[in-house]
Protein backbone atom coordinates (compact mmCIF):
# COMPACT_ATOMS: atom_id res chain seq x y z
CA UNK A 1 0.00 0.00 0.00
CA UNK A 2 1.60 3.14 -1.31
CA UNK A 3 0.18 6.33 0.85
CA UNK A 4 0.51 9.43 -1.84
CA UNK A 5 -0.55 12.71 -2.09
CA UNK A 6 -3.84 13.80 -2.64
CA UNK A 7 -2.74 14.97 -6.39
CA UNK A 8 -0.38 12.32 -7.38
CA UNK A 9 -3.18 9.79 -5.50
CA UNK A 10 -5.43 11.29 -8.52
CA UNK A 11 -2.77 11.20 -11.37
CA UNK A 12 -1.77 7.25 -9.88
CA UNK A 13 -5.80 6.89 -10.41
CA UNK A 14 -6.01 8.39 -13.70
CA UNK A 15 -3.27 5.31 -14.61
CA UNK A 16 -5.39 2.50 -12.78
CA UNK A 17 -8.68 3.25 -15.22
CA UNK A 18 -6.72 3.34 -17.80
CA UNK A 19 -5.07 0.47 -17.17
CA UNK A 20 -8.46 -1.41 -16.70
CA UNK A 21 -10.09 -0.37 -20.32
CA UNK A 22 -9.70 -3.76 -21.65
CA UNK A 23 -10.17 -5.99 -18.75
CA UNK A 24 -9.89 -6.12 -15.09
CA UNK A 25 -11.67 -3.57 -12.83
CA UNK A 26 -11.26 -0.47 -10.72
CA UNK A 27 -12.30 -0.33 -6.53
CA UNK A 28 -12.20 2.19 -4.71
CA UNK A 29 -12.63 2.39 -1.03
CA UNK A 30 -13.84 5.32 1.06
CA UNK A 31 -13.62 5.25 4.90
CA UNK A 32 -13.32 7.68 7.87
CA UNK A 33 -9.94 7.85 9.32
CA UNK A 34 -8.80 8.88 12.78
CA UNK A 35 -5.19 8.84 12.48
CA UNK A 36 -4.43 5.99 14.18
CA UNK A 37 -1.69 3.79 13.51
CA UNK A 38 -1.58 1.24 16.21
CA UNK A 39 -4.09 -0.90 17.02
CA UNK A 40 -6.75 -0.05 19.88
CA UNK A 41 -5.04 -0.52 23.57
CA UNK A 42 -6.80 -3.72 25.57
CA UNK A 43 -8.91 -2.02 28.74
CA UNK A 44 -6.91 -1.07 31.34
CA UNK A 45 -3.96 0.33 29.73
CA UNK A 46 -3.40 3.93 29.18
CA UNK A 47 -3.99 5.50 25.80
CA UNK A 48 -1.99 8.66 24.57
CA UNK A 49 -3.49 8.53 20.98
CA UNK A 50 -6.15 11.21 20.26
CA UNK A 51 -8.66 10.41 17.87
CA UNK A 52 -8.82 13.28 14.81
CA UNK A 53 -12.06 13.56 13.71
CA UNK A 54 -11.91 15.15 10.16
CA UNK A 55 -9.73 12.73 7.52
CA UNK A 56 -11.01 10.59 5.43
CA UNK A 57 -9.30 7.62 3.49
CA UNK A 58 -9.40 6.67 0.11
CA UNK A 59 -8.03 3.71 -1.58
CA UNK A 60 -7.97 2.25 -4.99
CA UNK A 61 -6.61 -0.70 -6.62
CA UNK A 62 -6.91 -2.72 -10.06
CA UNK A 63 -6.31 -6.19 -8.32
CA UNK A 64 -2.52 -5.91 -7.69
CA UNK A 65 -1.66 -2.53 -7.50
CA UNK A 66 -2.76 -0.27 -4.16
CA UNK A 67 -2.88 3.39 -3.89
CA UNK A 68 -4.23 5.39 -0.87
CA UNK A 69 -4.50 9.17 0.09
CA UNK A 70 -6.01 10.29 3.11
CA UNK A 71 -8.27 13.83 2.87
CA UNK A 72 -8.32 16.61 5.66
CA UNK A 73 -11.26 18.72 5.99
CA UNK A 74 -9.25 21.29 4.44
CA UNK A 75 -8.04 19.75 0.91
CA UNK A 76 -11.71 17.93 0.94
CA UNK A 77 -13.48 20.24 -1.57
CA UNK A 78 -10.39 21.04 -4.14
CA UNK A 79 -9.76 17.19 -3.98
CA UNK A 80 -13.50 16.29 -4.34
CA UNK A 81 -13.83 18.77 -7.63
CA UNK A 82 -10.93 16.87 -9.19
CA UNK A 83 -12.07 13.51 -8.09
CA UNK A 84 -15.47 14.17 -9.16
CA UNK A 85 -14.67 15.00 -12.51
CA UNK A 86 -12.12 12.44 -13.17
CA UNK A 87 -14.57 9.61 -12.10
CA UNK A 88 -17.46 11.10 -14.37
CA UNK A 89 -14.87 10.93 -17.57
CA UNK A 90 -13.51 8.04 -16.80
CA UNK A 91 -16.52 5.40 -15.87
CA UNK A 92 -17.67 6.44 -19.70
CA UNK A 93 -18.62 2.88 -20.30
CA UNK A 94 -21.73 2.26 -19.35
CA UNK A 95 -25.02 2.27 -21.30
CA UNK A 96 -26.73 5.56 -22.56
CA UNK A 97 -30.20 6.28 -21.71
CA UNK A 98 -31.91 4.45 -24.08
CA UNK A 99 -35.05 6.69 -24.94
CA UNK A 100 -34.29 6.71 -28.66
CA UNK A 101 -34.42 3.44 -28.88
CA UNK A 102 -37.52 2.91 -27.34
CA UNK A 103 -39.25 5.42 -29.17
CA UNK A 104 -37.97 3.94 -32.54
CA UNK A 105 -39.37 0.67 -31.57
CA UNK A 106 -42.71 2.26 -30.73
CA UNK A 107 -42.83 4.07 -33.80
CA UNK A 108 -41.61 0.95 -35.51
CA UNK A 109 -44.54 -1.44 -34.10
CA UNK A 110 -47.25 1.49 -34.83
CA UNK B 1 -27.51 -9.25 0.65
CA UNK B 2 -28.72 -8.46 -2.44
CA UNK B 3 -28.92 -5.63 -4.58
CA UNK B 4 -30.91 -2.69 -4.43
CA UNK B 5 -33.65 -2.26 -6.95
CA UNK B 6 -34.11 1.53 -6.53
CA UNK B 7 -31.71 4.10 -6.09
CA UNK B 8 -33.97 6.17 -3.97
CA UNK B 9 -33.96 3.55 -0.83
CA UNK B 10 -30.40 2.42 -1.31
CA UNK B 11 -29.25 6.04 -0.79
CA UNK B 12 -31.39 6.45 2.18
CA UNK B 13 -30.42 3.12 3.55
CA UNK B 14 -27.04 3.84 2.81
CA UNK B 15 -26.91 7.23 4.73
CA UNK B 16 -28.64 5.75 7.88
CA UNK B 17 -26.01 2.76 7.64
CA UNK B 18 -23.16 5.38 7.52
CA UNK B 19 -25.01 7.91 10.72
CA UNK B 20 -25.22 4.71 13.14
CA UNK B 21 -21.58 4.18 12.79
CA UNK B 22 -19.32 6.33 10.92
CA UNK B 23 -16.24 4.91 12.05
CA UNK B 24 -17.45 0.98 11.35
CA UNK B 25 -19.07 1.84 7.75
CA UNK B 26 -16.90 1.54 4.45
CA UNK B 27 -18.05 2.70 1.24
CA UNK B 28 -17.03 0.90 -1.77
CA UNK B 29 -17.50 1.21 -5.29
CA UNK B 30 -16.20 -1.23 -8.38
CA UNK B 31 -15.91 -0.42 -11.82
CA UNK B 32 -15.33 -2.54 -14.88
CA UNK B 33 -15.49 -0.66 -18.07
CA UNK B 34 -15.16 -4.09 -20.17
CA UNK B 35 -18.15 -5.36 -18.98
CA UNK B 36 -19.43 -1.78 -18.39
CA UNK B 37 -20.80 -1.73 -14.79
CA UNK B 38 -20.83 -0.16 -11.30
CA UNK B 39 -21.65 -1.11 -8.20
CA UNK B 40 -21.45 0.56 -4.79
CA UNK B 41 -21.57 -1.08 -1.44
CA UNK B 42 -21.78 -0.06 1.72
CA UNK B 43 -20.79 -1.95 4.78
CA UNK B 44 -20.52 -1.68 8.28
CA UNK B 45 -19.10 -5.67 8.59
CA UNK B 46 -22.51 -6.50 10.12
CA UNK B 47 -24.99 -5.37 7.13
CA UNK B 48 -24.09 -5.15 3.74
CA UNK B 49 -25.65 -2.76 1.03
CA UNK B 50 -25.34 -3.19 -2.91
CA UNK B 51 -26.34 -1.40 -5.34
CA UNK B 52 -25.24 -2.48 -9.22
CA UNK B 53 -26.26 -0.69 -12.34
CA UNK B 54 -25.20 -0.42 -16.21
CA UNK B 55 -26.54 2.78 -17.13
CA UNK B 56 -24.53 6.15 -17.28
CA UNK B 57 -26.98 7.91 -15.90
CA UNK B 58 -26.18 6.54 -12.64
CA UNK B 59 -22.70 7.85 -12.63
CA UNK B 60 -23.89 10.61 -11.44
CA UNK B 61 -25.94 9.85 -8.69
CA UNK B 62 -23.52 7.32 -7.43
CA UNK B 63 -20.42 9.72 -7.61
CA UNK B 64 -22.70 12.27 -6.00
CA UNK B 65 -23.24 10.16 -3.08
CA UNK B 66 -19.91 9.21 -2.55
CA UNK B 67 -18.82 12.81 -2.51
CA UNK B 68 -21.38 13.67 -0.21
CA UNK B 69 -20.13 10.76 2.02
CA UNK B 70 -16.70 11.81 2.09
CA UNK B 71 -17.73 15.54 2.72
CA UNK B 72 -19.79 13.97 5.98
CA UNK B 73 -16.43 11.79 6.50
CA UNK B 74 -14.57 15.05 6.98
CA UNK B 75 -17.04 17.30 8.75
CA UNK B 76 -16.04 17.65 12.32
CA UNK B 77 -19.76 17.24 13.79
CA UNK B 78 -20.59 13.75 12.07
CA UNK B 79 -24.34 14.67 13.37
CA UNK B 80 -24.96 17.89 12.05
CA UNK B 81 -27.76 18.69 9.81
CA UNK B 82 -25.61 17.74 6.30
CA UNK B 83 -27.89 15.29 6.12
CA UNK B 84 -31.18 17.40 6.21
CA UNK B 85 -30.76 18.78 2.85
CA UNK B 86 -30.87 17.38 -0.37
Amino acid sequence: MVLLENDSFLTELTRLFQKCRTSGSVVITLKKYDGRTKPVPRKGQSESFEPADNKCLLRASDGKKKISTVVSTKEVIKFQMAYSNLLRAHMDGLKKKDKKSKSKKTKATQ
Amino acid sequence: MPYYQTWEEFARAAEKLYLTDPMKVRVVLKYRHCDGNLCIKVTDNAVCLQYKTDQAQDVKKIEKLHGKLMRLMVSKETHSGAMETD
